[in-house]
């Protein structure tokens, strides 16, 4: 699927030399890793085979750090649902 | 509660709606979130039972929902599945000939109803719910036409009266001038709903953008909450007449730019309109999941465009917040003192409007921090500015989907006959209702967390930092969610001194 937005501005402080910029779009980015996953995504069929190489790592750290973050979120969500229910189990019980 | 005579009719009778959640108090909501069974079992005529709920816990229920939706949301994190959803549309017939004829057919109707308003509006009953002219512009337009711009799609366009009214005024003149002149009349064939032909001569600063439309929206906000056009058919008729004559008179100066960059009104139903299941595509139309058109568009580059989203947002609160006893409560000191209360309101108007534009900046800062990205912050800022138009639609629904249905067989009976109208009856909702109208609010918050969901993984590279950098629009939505529910769980108080 392509996009169907145009490509965002960016705006570099005056004092600051981007860590990583795209070879094909000249888009600036604060990590490696973000450069590494807008060529795959965003370049995929121009990119170099050490890029597609590149890719590839990063989609594995994001797969790894996601997997914690939604182990993250399945808790967070399971306190909100119980809080709420025995928020509600007090306040209801106080009146009736 | 048809007949309080001092400018809050029109909120009164809205209100009226609202003070039945207050009373009864949202259970069915609650229920939803305990996971009860017995929210179906129980009649919903009797909510009585339920006047457990404090306000408090429903506003902070509602705060809940918004920040679980976000939590929930980070789970999908397929990114071509979203784009499945957001682009998947059926395209609609709409011939151009059909489309033209029916535009046509709009416009010679709306022109009439804009002079059957300026009739019954200047000489008919002053009994508001037997007037036509005060029931149809709250009630038939203002209530219900605006809820098919978001619901439906934005037709504005084709019933303008004021820009069909330009398009001929602007049609005669070039007449009468090119006779004059004898040059050639250009050529003005222009398919669809676009009667008014491109300005050749005067333009807008190119500077100002969209901003005069931002000013326009506040002053029109400003004007229906302080003056008594809510209940006066004949202040009414007079400020539709100027507002009619500022329009004509600019549409025919500037042309089109007009209806894009200064008229308030068109630019209202523009943007709900982008969130409408019925969306212009190409030279037709199709049909779109309600919200996901919102995620495939991006503010156009100009000044204002920003402001105009967030005013919008901020208008529907200062709506309703002018009309709660804690405003009440706030401004009658302070008019005590000496300080006129219609300064009193412009002055909250417009450090309210502030407020929320440099909450908005702040949180798009963060957004920027979150993702450590390069993307300037305006461009965050028009990037994520169509997710707040759900929100605004669900707040335009809640305070209004009642008033509409209470009104509407009032309105019915008097456009049935309009200069001799017979006495109506408002129609009482049931209790139940109330929920509904926390539900629209909360429903419109759920789509926007989607919509900016979407629209990260869209901005940022990967994954995790799209996921990040919504944490702080959340919390913003949050606090908004709680300010909103609060607001409609109010008992209505009219306004006082205006
Ligand atoms: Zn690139």
């Amino acid at each position: 699927m392509t996009r169907n937005l145009p490509d965002p501005a960016t705006d570099v402080p005056p004092d600051e030399e981007p860590t990583a910029v795209c070879a094909h779009c000249e888009r600036p980015f604060r990590s490696v890793h973000a450069r590494d996953l807008h060529v795959g995504e965003v370049h995929e069929a121009e990119a170099t085979e050490t890029e597609r190489e590149r890719y590839e790592r990063v989609i594995e750290t994001e797969r790894d750090d996601l997997w914690l973050f939604h182990a993250r979120t399945v808790v967070a969500l399971g306190v909100v649902y119980s809080t709420t229910v025995i928020l509600y189990m007090v306040v209801l019980g106080q009146f009736g | 509660m048809t007949d309080s005579p001092d400018g809050g009719w029109r909120r009164a009778v809205g209100r009226a709606v609202a003070r039945g959640v207050a009373r009864v108090g949202p259970w069915p909501l609650a229920v939803a979130l305990v996971g009860t069974a017995s929210a179906h079992s129980g009649s919903l005529g009797g909510a009585a039972a339920s006047a457990t709920v404090p306000t408090w816990l429903t506003v902070l229920t509602g705060g809940v929902v918004v920040g679980a939706t976000f939590l929930f949301t980070t789970l999908l994190t397929d990114h071509d599945a979203m784009r499945s959803v957001n682009w998947s549309r059926v395209a609609l017939p709409a011939p151009a000939l059909a489309r033209r004829a029916l535009v046509r057919g709009c416009q010679l109707v709306s022109v009439a109803l804009l002079g059957l308003v300026f009739v019954t509006g200047l000489s008919g009953t002053t009994t508001p719910t037997r007037n036509f002219a005060l029931l149809f512009v709250w009630t038939g337009w203002w209530a219900g036409f605006t809820m098919t711009t978001y619901l439906v799609g934005n037709t504005w366009p084709a019933f303008d009266p004021f820009r069909a009214i330009a398009g001929v005024v602007r049609r005669v003149l070039d007449a009468l001038l090119d006779g004059s002149a004898g040059t050639v009349a250009p050529d003005r064939t222009d398919g669809g709903t676009a009667t008014v032909p491109a300005s050749p001569a005067p333009r807008l600063p190119e500077e100002w953008g969209v901003w005069p439309a931002v000013a326009g929206l506040l002053a029109l906000v400003y004007v229906e909450v302080v003056s008594p056009i809510g209940s006066n058919p004949r202040s009414l008729a007079l400020v539709v007449a100027a507002y009619g004559l500022v329009t004509v008179a600019g549409a025919v100066v500037y042309g089109r730019t007009w209806f894009d960059r200064v008229d308030p009104v068109s630019r209202v139903f523009l943007t709900y309109g982008r969130v409408a299941p019925v969306q212009r595509d190409g030279d037709g139309l199709s049909l779109r999941i309600p919200g996901t058109a919102a995620t495939e568009e991006v503010l156009p580059d100009r000044p204002g465009e920003t402001a105009f989203v967030v005013a919008l947002l901020w208008v529907t609160t200062y709506d309703g917040l002018v009309a709660t006893p804690l405003w009440a409560r706030l401004v009658e000191p302070v008019v005590g003192a000496g300080v006129p209360a219609v300064l009193v309101h412009v002055v909250v108007l417009l450090a309210g409007f502030a407020l929320f534009l440099g909450g908005y900046r702040l949180s798009s800062r963060a957004v920027r921090e979150r993702a450590e990205t390069y993307v300037a912050v305006d461009e965050i800022e028009r990037w994520f500015a169509p997710s707040l138009v759900p929100i605004a639609a669900g707040y335009h629904v809640a305070h209004f989907m009642g008033y509409f249905l209470t009104l509407a067989p009032a309105l019915a009976a008097v456009a049935a006959s309009p200069f001799a109208p017979p006495a109506t009856v408002a129609l009482v909702l049931p209790g139940w209702f109330g929920s509904v109208k926390l539900a629209c609010v909360l429903l419109g918050h759920v789509l926007a967390v989607w919509v900016a969901h979407s629209l990260a993984f869209e901005l940022f590279p990967g994954v995790l930092a799209a996921i990040r950098s919504q944490v702080p629009t959340v919390v913003v939505m949050v606090f908004y969610t709680m300010v909103s529910l609060w607001v409609i769980t109010q008992p209505y108080v009219p306004p006082p001194f205006v």
